[in-house]
């Protein structure tokens, strides 16, 4: 499959076709995966691919990294989590299809963080171990897209998986608990998790669809949303962004993985998927020509109060 | 003075003593699949394996926000009221040497041109009680930046753990000989102790600090391709800088209803674009990597120079927090390979 991808790669440089391949490489150590942008053909051997690849690439398409842009027309390596982001920047006019060359993967899931990976004797990352289930992400037990579903090439065979009905894991047994909680626990419970925050904007930098270029928490003139780490700005900067990504979040969980104080935000995150799937049966993340539900204004909605 | 031992069974006493007096003791705590510097009541309370902690302990000098001032504004002006520091006796028990010795790095930086007696009131009320490292990870480099994971610079007292699981103290510091002294009941003499052997860290092989130095010294370098080749990846949050033991970078922002309010000190972090955004529109650090280059001229080459100080105390907190992987000593490698 590795083999596969930087044979593509290759071909793809060479051609001229695109400038850049985003795509991973391994650190240093070879204990840990880490973005590559590979644009010499003869770079390719850099190109990895394994359970370790959990970070989504997107986020370098964004309008955060003019410099990348400045390298040219890119491909991309992304697993079917990462696509549906591209499918969500697509449909918000954040990128085109046609400007893009997407290198699409097969996977069977990835590790949620990657410094839970085995290592091997030599003490480099085990690439011949298994993936444990409670080291796998809740995206993965679900994931409606091993087989890449807007892609440009499919790297890797087929896989025949199918998710669950019922979306299962962690954070959808939190989500219960939490529905059966009184409003007072609840209350509770988020301020404990947001009491660890820093205010360090990981779960937006890394988010791909958090593309804003200047964020409502950044806008000072006044000051929108209070900065300073306390309770009030707390709830406030982690509710925002869950409103703001409403309808739009695609659970590729990347703003909880890089969360340095371990806030549960996909469960956030998660209950505003589900309450946009029962009110809209919209999910987000499938079809580029469609818009998110919370930015569109459709005659037909069911409900009359904004006619 | 003789060493002293304190014994693991003792340490509930010594909280409760710290504590009672309007004290506040800190200590490593688990806390939601990490371990962090965290106030505790008890020794139930404090997690006593670990490399190192998730935060460093700086928030108890320098915290993550905190009021300044008052404001009223009146038909006739404004009101500004200064707020006394409220800065209790802290004492941090199980701190690490790398976080112990960027103490003096902190200070350098808020004494500079300024008494910040927000951050030197905290300072002067804390006692770092730092445990010698018998365990490292992966990330820890501090002998690669030239500290050792038993050097006593910044600590107060340096205990060394026994085999039984009790501590060896000595005070390194007048407050430290003080604080001994202080609670002299707990801290018993020690005698036929056997200490455990320090962890052997192996300084990363290649690192060159003067070379390092001599590149970043040389503003030809400034504008390489260089930067963008090792940063480019950088997300840009600020897990890397809130996490670091010596970065110092604050915000003042004014929070509160239409007329009066309350003055803030925020963290901020060199990585975020704001940072550097001028009034007129113009950045001259527009791209992400231009920000972790400041992050890296800031260690190696700001904090030596202007101040003598260690920028950089090779914890490692930056490479384990980074959630792109951009490691500060692949960078350090490469820039010492540089000619």
């Amino acid at each position: 499959m590795e083999q596969q991808l930087r044979d593509r790669a290759k071909e793809h440089l060479t051609s001229g076709e695109v400038s850049v391949v985003i795509g991973y490489g391994w650190n240093r150590r070879k204990t840990q995966t880490t973005p590559v942008f590979i644009t010499k053909p003869e770079d390719v051997e850099k190109l990895v691919f394994n359970k370790l690849c959990v970070n989504n690439l997107s986020v370098y398409l964004t309008r955060k990294y003019p410099d990348i842009k400045a390298l040219g027309r890119p491909a991309i390596v992304a697993k079917g989590c990462d696509i549906k982001n591209l499918v969500v920047m697509m449909s918000e006019g954040q990128l085109k299809r046609e400007e893009l060359h997407i290198i699409g993967m097969v996977c069977d899931g990835v590790i949620f963080k990657q410094d839970l990976w085995p290592r091997a004797a030599d003490g480099t990352a085990d690439t011949a171990a298994e993936l444990k289930p409670e080291v796998t992400p809740v995206k993965c037990l679900n994931c409606e897209v091993r087989n890449p579903h807007v892609t440009d090439d499919v790297i890797g065979t087929p896989t025949d998986f199918t998710p669950p009905e019922e979306p299962t894991g962690i954070v959808f047994d939190m989500i219960d608990k939490i529905d059966k909680m009184e409003s007072k626990e609840k209350w509770n419970f988020w301020k404990e998790h947001f009491s660890r925050c820093v205010k360090c904007y990981a779960c937006r930098q890394y988010c791909s669809l958090c593309y804003c270029e200047r964020c409502i928490t950044d806008k000072n003139t006044p000051q929108w949303i209070e900065t300073s780490a306390h309770d009030r700005g707390n709830f406030a900067w982690n509710l925002i962004r869950a409103q703001h990504l409403t309808g739009r979040c695609t659970f590729c969980g990347e703003c909880e993985r890089a969360c340095p104080v371990n806030i549960p935000l996909n469960i956030m995150n998660q209950k505003m998927a589900l309450t946009v799937k029962e009110a809209f049966d919209y999910k987000s993340g499938f079809d580029p020509e469609e818009h998110p539900p919370m930015i569109v204004f459709d005659p037909e909605d069911k409900e009359d109060f904004i006619k | 003075m003789a060493n002293k031992l304190l014994k693991k069974e003792d340490l509930d006493r010594l909280i409760v003593d710290v504590n009672s007096k309007g004290g506040v003791f800190v200590a490593p705590k688990s806390e939601a699949r990490l371990v962090a510097y965290k106030p505790v009541s008890g020794v139930a309370d404090i997690e006593f394996e670990y490399i190192i902690p998730r935060n460093s302990f700086k928030e108890y000098m320098f915290p993550q926000t905190e009021v300044v001032a008052n404001y009223e504004i009146k038909k006739d002006g404004v009101d500004l009221n200064d707020v006394q520091v409220d800065a209790p006796k802290t004492v941090v028990f199980g701190a690490r040497p790398c976080d112990a010795v960027s103490v003096a790095s902190l200070r350098s930086v808020f004494t500079w041109d300024f008494i910040d007696e927000f951050y030197t009131k905290r300072e002067d009320a804390l006692v770092v009680l730092t445990v010698a490292c018998i365990k490292a990870d992966d990330e820890c480099f501090c002998t690669t930046v030239g500290v050792k994971p038993d050097q006593t610079d910044g600590s107060d007292v340096m205990l060394m753990l026994t085999e039984e699981g009790d501590y060896v103290a000595e005070a390194i510091t007048d407050r430290g000989t003080e604080f001994l002294k202080e609670h002299a009941d707990v801290f018993t003499n020690a005698k036929d102790v056997k200490t455990l052997p320090v962890v052997d860290v192996k300084p990363i092989e290649g690192v060159d600090l003067g070379k390092i130095d001599a590149f970043l010294k040389d503003t030809e370098h400034y504008d390489e391709d260089f930067w963008a080749e090792v940063a480019r990846k950088c997300a840009g949050c600020g897990a890397c800088t809130y996490s670091c033991p010596t970065c110092h970078c604050f915000d003042i922002t004014d929070e509160g209803t239409f007329n009066k309010g309350e003055r803030r000190k925020n963290w901020d972090a060199c990585q975020f674009d704001q940072f550097t955004l001028h009034a007129s529109g113009h950045n001259p650090r527009d791209t992400q990597y231009k920000r972790w280059r400041n992050r890296f001229m800031c260690k190696f080459n700001i904090y030596p120079k202007k101040f003598e100080k260690k920028g950089c105390v090779g914890c490692g907190r930056c490479i384990r927090v980074c959630a792109v992987r951009l490691d500060i000593t692949e960078v350090m490698l490469a820039a010492s390979a540089k000619k």
